[in-house]
């Protein structure tokens, strides 16, 4: 079974491939704009932190850290789910009906359906980043690395269910590029630690609109100030996101009308 | 003129159609802005100063840039570039209506409703928040503030049609504007006033348009810049204008001989 999703996600990844490459001009002008992206950020950052000394208590490489960590976080949903960012056409046109006449899941279809292999490049440039910053922060443990890889993966968890509701939301409604967006944009202010906001935004971004726990836990969790009560949190914060998007993906599903077939 | 002026009036009965994708579009901007208040709230203590801004005059240039940047940054004219390889040209080649005029016309439109909601969504931050803001009193302050505004928006505008006219040539007309998007995020000083980089880069920066949409505006509004400067940046501004009008020209007129109407 899971061979068969394999083999089928690996098909359109290289469909998906072609058609980036289709037209190279387009593809490395995307890519260096991402890349130019990552390398002002980081400028802005070097250039208020050699003056202030510190942001919200973290010095330089661990405020580089939290920004490469949330670039990892932002790019890797971007590479696997880039199919959502195409969904809305296939409600519209009511191509959505070919997802579902297919002895596939439907589901898996709309968020797996061919990789975005060119933010691979900027996955491996956030890794980098990851490495450098964290070889100059001292007292990183074994044990943080582990807990940061688990909650690298809860945070996929979560950044999954939200594009499930994303696309349960595009269903009901056809509206999928706003809400992405939006949620794009709520995760950017994981660019920086999350102590940097005051409430009540900062307990909204943490514990509403999970960013903090997507985001700033890992950081912590690495750096060995996260709590193991906010570890477990973490998970539940997961789990129970993903049980809520997929009642809410079956509601959408049964509300489908195929109306543009 | 009656024409560019329903054009325009279209344009905002056109964005009231699509409610919830603009109020999204606002609620984007909106975030963008508090992530950067935020940031420069917690890196300025009260009574402190940086990089010679103190917490006031620092989240004014903030809110400044997100009053300024509805005015010049909110635009529809990346439509031109859809125009041109679709082939949509050819409609309006035959009409009695000049084409710049009209995207000029629809770019007022969105200009108008983004600083409404602007203009809403300031007070309510505003009130929620109370900010320490720096109101500026000089009137000659204020008006060359709107000058070098109204400066920004043409330069701007310009610049939309320079990139749309890359469909000429090339189906790839998002790819630059996206790369267009991520340079103007920060080398207009939307997200950090210019004259907190190191001075070279900043010099460098002064000589280039970018400069003129937002950050020259506000820090104009501010009063950091004496008299001599607010000329010079006025200047500048109006030379990048004749020089970006000077390149559309050319550039247009060569990209309409070789236009071929694909797609019609």
């Amino acid at each position: 079974m899971a061979n068969k999703y394999f083999k089928v996600w690996w098909l359109l990844t290289i469909k998906s491939a072609q058609t980036a490459f289709e037209s190279r001009f387009g593809s490395i002008i995307f890519f260096l704009g991402k890349i130019i992206r990552i390398v002002l950020m980081l400028v802005f950052i070097i250039v208020v932190v050699s003056k202030t000394k510190q942001i919200a208590g973290y010095n330089i490489w661990q405020v580089i850290f939290f920004y490469a960590t949330f670039n990892l976080i932002d790019t890797i949903p971007q590479l696997l789910m880039r199919e959502v960012y195409r969904f809305r056409s296939y409600v519209i046109t009511g191509d959505f009906d070919y997802f579902l006449i297919k002895p596939l899941s439907p589901l898996f279809r709309v968020m797996f359906g061919g990789a975005d292999v060119l933010d691979s490049f900027v996955i491996l440039i956030a890794i980098g980043l990851l490495i450098f910053s964290s070889s100059n922060i001292p007292g990183i443990t074994a044990t943080g690395v582990l807990l940061y890889i688990l909650l690298i993966l809860n945070t996929m968890l979560i950044a999954g269910a939200i594009h499930i509701a994303i696309s349960a939301l595009g269903i009901i409604t056809t509206e999928v590029d706003s809400a992405l967006w939006i949620y794009r944009d709520l995760t950017s202010m994981g660019r920086f630690p999350v102590e940097i906001y005051r409430d009540p935004v900062s307990f909204f971004i943490t514990y509403v609109v999970p960013v903090g726990i997507m985001i700033s836990f890992p950081a912590k969790a690495i750096l060995g100030i996260l709590s193991t009560t906010s570890f477990i949190a973490a998970f539940l914060v997961g789990g129970v996101l993903l049980v809520l998007s997929l009642y809410f993906w079956r509601y959408a599903l049964s509300q489908y009308s195929s109306a543009s077939s | 003129m009656k024409k560019y002026i329903l054009v325009a009036r279209n344009m905002t009965i056109e964005i009231f159609t699509y409610r919830l994708n603009f109020a999204m579009w606002r609620a984007r901007v909106v975030l963008n802005l508090l992530t950067t208040y935020f940031l420069w709230s917690s890196l300025i203590p009260s009574g402190r100063q940086f990089f010679g801004y103190s917490s006031s005059m620092m989240l004014t240039y903030i809110l400044g840039s997100y009053f300024v940047s509805s005015f010049v940054l909110s635009t529809r004219s990346f439509g031109m570039g859809q125009d041109i390889i679709q082939g949509d040209l050819s409609n309006f080649l035959i009409r009695p209506l000049n084409y710049f005029g009209y995207w000029f016309a629809k770019d007022i439109g969105d200009k108008l409703m983004n600083i409404i909601f602007t203009i809403c969504e300031f007070t309510i931050i505003v009130l929620i928040l109370k900010p320490p803001f720096f109101l500026q009193q000089d009137p000659s302050l204020i008006f060359f503030s709107i000058t070098a505004i109204f400066f920004g928006i043409l330069i701007y505008f310009l610049f939309n049609i320079l990139l749309a006219s890359i469909g000429f040539w090339s189906q790839e007309v998002w790819a630059p504007r996206f790369i267009f998007a991520v340079l103007i995020n920060f080398l207009a000083g939307n997200l950090f006033p210019l004259d907190i980089l190191p001075k070279p880069i900043f010099v460098v920066f002064q000589a280039l348009p970018f400069s003129y949409l937002i950050y020259f505006p506000v820090k104009v509004y501010l009063g950091k810049l004496g008299q001599q400067s607010i000329l010079l940046g006025l200047s500048i501004s109006i030379t990048w204008i004749f020089i970006l009008l000077f390149l559309v020209n050319f550039v247009w007129r060569k990209g309409l001989r070789d236009y071929a109407a694909y797609g019609k």
